[in-house]
């Protein structure tokens, strides 16, 4: 028989106390694998939520809130940038391409981001991945809508149905809004990132949305005759403001029309340069640009920065997480040293049939990592089934995307830690145990 | 089979020593009886033979071998390979089934295996013949160690002791818990198997009462140099 054998025995013979050991051994790495899981993916799906883009650019505030307000839909934008400023920048050297984002609408809890074509031509995220869609096409005109996969999802819209978004960040229905129901054209593929949760209409949609006598009181600009005819448009829309289970597929089919407007404000624009010497350069232009105060960040940049102000909250749990392994592992010890005394005798036993000394410390050991590897075992498979059961809070809530992958390196890594822990203190009773049987001898002390 | 000359042994941190003794010789194939009283250092005598502590002074030559001369390596394979032994009570692992107790005898000894082998027997046919010759039936021998009484466990000690055929079996009063009419079936069944695998037997007790059964009977207070 081998000592492992014989030590498995020995621990399944002691199941009362072991049981609770392993428990409490099973608990805390579920709790780490766990902690360690969500913030490796909370980390991987903000960094990649946004690729590609070389600068953000807002009215003048904290680098990191405007992160956050223009990719993250997180806070809001005290200030918008001007439409003026926004068409002098985009005309800069180098300059690729440019995506204007009008936000600060929802609708039922998400939210509406104004933009124009280039939205789905552009934006990139992930591993430079661009948007696609798993029905319809982008907007055409500004009775037009695209949804994010977790709004069709959660909202039950489907393609060619038509909503109204109303102005403002409520989710209340606005019955006595000037309606402007929208036509769902487009529901794009899930990307794990708040574009998801986000209905996208183009600029001119959230100009109409506002309503023409609070556009024109605050801008003073007349209206041209294409929006008007659009406003006519309108009157002759349902005035239900949703239409479960309509499916009017001719409404797929639309005239191209303006998508901009005459909007005088934005939120932020991202922009993308034909190459990275430019970005430095138009990033300088920006931020001692005279006629506004405005900020251009580079997104990567800003998210390590982020990343550096959560870095005493990640080493907090992380110290949480650990203390926790630490405590079920000196269980464990106790457990093994309060049992050594009852097992002097078995000491004995094994001493006389030929056991030399090293053999009794490599049994004490071994049942230390047995104890410490079936209960790693089990808090692994505590901690994939805790992910199956959190995984569409976790998503719907959070929008982390938790996978249910292989362990990673890392966390393999953990776990070696916390064999080798676990073995180390094993030995702590091995020694023990090692010096018994060498004074006790064959002489039984009980 | 054994020569003790010159043997003093003193426990560590204790002032005088517990045994010092001049001469003692044990033939092959003898039944030798040691008695002795309470803290006389009968079981420091056994540790000694079986080469768990070693002397100061002195030596211990068993089948041939000095004990002092091996390492402390040495002197565990050489117990395993050539001494069983029977406590006095809680003999058993009680994780394991009796028919495992019995194979943990063979399980630090290469010899004992290889015995095995050349009666051409297995292990597990061994501890069941063992088992079967010192009466513990089938059903008892699958039970759990702690639903067995003393007697059937002191049996089962004496299995694992015999298994794989060592020269020298030492016994620290197996029978020390056992009822008068148990102790003398327990002695005479150990003899029975000591005649069949030819084995001497060492066999240590504070009870003088059981003398008259052995081939020789010696008083440790009478070897032993050392007053009380
Ligand atoms: N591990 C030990 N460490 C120190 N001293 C010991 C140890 N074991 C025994 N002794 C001492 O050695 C002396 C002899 O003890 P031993 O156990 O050999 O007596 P014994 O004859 O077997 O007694 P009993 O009949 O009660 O079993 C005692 O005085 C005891 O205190
Ligand atoms: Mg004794």
């Amino acid at each position: 028989m081998k000592l492992v054998t014989l030590a498995f025995k020995s621990i399944s013979n002691r199941k009362a106390s072991v049981l609770l050991t392993l428990f409490t051994i099973a608990v805390s790495v579920m709790l780490l694998l766990s902690i360690e899981r969500v913030r490796q993916e909370a980390k991987q799906s903000f960094g990649s939520t946004i690729s590609g883009t070389d600068l953000i650019v807002g009215a003048r505030t904290g680098d990191i809130q405007l992160l956050l307000s223009s990719v993250f839909r997180i806070g809001h934008a005290t200030n918008g940038l001007s439409w003026q400023s926004y068409q002098y920048i985009k005309q800069q050297k180098g300059v690729a391409w440019t995506i204007p984002i009008s936000l600060g609408d929802s609708h039922k809890g998400f939210s509406v981001l104004g933009s124009d074509g280039n939205y789905f031509q552009f934006y990139r995220y992930g591993k430079k991945q661009s948007l696609t869609f798993s029905h319809g096409r982008p907007y055409h005109n500004a009775q037009e809508v695209v949804i994010g996969s977790e709004v069709a999802k959660q909202l039950h819209y489907l393609l060619g149905q038509k909503i109204v978004v109303a102005h403002g960040m409520g989710n209340t229905s606005f019955h006595n809004h000037d309606d402007n129901p929208l036509t769902i054209v487009g529901i794009l593929e899930p990307t794990g990132t708040p574009v998801d949760k986000t209905l996208h209409v183009p600029l001119k949609a959230i100009e109409l949305m506002h309503g023409p006598t609070h556009r024109v009181s605050t801008t003073a600009i007349v209206r041209n005759n294409d929006s008007h005819s659009h406003d006519e448009h309108e009157h002759h829309e349902h005035h239900e403001h949703l239409e479960h289970g309509h499916h009017d597929h001719n409404a797929l089919e639309s005239e191209p029309g303006d998508l901009i407007g005459e909007p005088t404000q934005l939120t932020a624009f991202l922009m993308g340069f034909d190459s990275p010497l430019y970005t430095l350069q138009v990033r300088r232009n920006i931020n001692t640009y005279k006629p506004e105060a405005l900020s251009a960040i580079m997104p990567g940049v800003t998210l390590r920065e982020l990343w550096g102000m959560l870095d005493i909250v990640e080493k907090i749990l992380m110290l949480f997480s650990a203390v926790v392994v630490l405590i079920s592992l000196l269980g464990m010890l106790t457990t093994l040293l309060s049992s050594l005394s009852q097992r002097r005798r078995e000491l004995a036993i094994l001493r006389s049939v030929g056991a030399r000394p090293k053999h009794i410390f490599a049994l004490m050991c071994s049942e230390a990592v047995l104890i410490t590897a079936l209960g790693s075992l089990i808090g692994i498979a505590m901690f994939y089934l805790l992910i199956l059961v959190s995984k569409g809070m976790l998503q719907a809530q959070f929008g982390i995307a938790i996978s249910l992958s292989l362990l990673s390196d890392y966390e393999l890594m953990l776990l070696g830690v916390i064999m080798v822990s676990g073995t180390v203190i094993g030995a702590i009773p091995a020694i023990r145990a090692y010096f018994y049987s060498l004074n006790d001898g064959m002489s039984i002390k009980v | 089979m054994i020569q003790i000359s010159d043997l003093t042994f003193n426990w560590p941190g204790q002032s005088k020593p517990t045994l010092h003794i001049n001469d003692l010789q044990i033939q092959q194939g003898e039944r030798l009886f040691l008695h002795g009283p309470s803290g006389s250092g009968k079981s420091t005598l056994l540790g000694l033979l079986a080469g768990i502590q070693t002397p100061q002074q002195g030596s211990i030559t068993i089948l041939e071998q000095d004990l002092g001369k091996l390492s402390d390596a040495k002197r565990d394979k050489f117990r395993a390979d050539h001494i069983g032994t029977i406590f006095q009570n809680f003999n058993l692992l009680p994780y394991l089934s009796p028919i495992e107790n019995v194979l943990l005898g063979c399980n630090f000894s290469k010899r004992r295996v290889a015995n095995l082998k050349r009666a051409n027997i297995s292990a597990q046919n061994q501890a069941n013949l063992l088992l079967e010759q010192l009466g513990i039936d089938q059903t008892t021998r699958s039970r759990s160690v702690s639903e067995l009484s003393i007697g059937q466990q002191q049996r089962v000690a004496a299995a694992r002791a015999f298994i794989g055929q060592p020269e020298l079996i030492i016994a620290d009063e197996p029978t020390s818990a056992l009822d008068a009419d148990n102790r003398d079936i327990f002695i005479k069944q150990l003899f029975e198997q000591a005649t069949h695998y030819q084995a001497t037997i060492l066999f240590v007790s504070h009870d003088a009462s059981l003398a008259h059964l052995f081939d020789r009977q010696v008083s440790l207070k009478e070897i032993n140099e050392v007053k009380q």
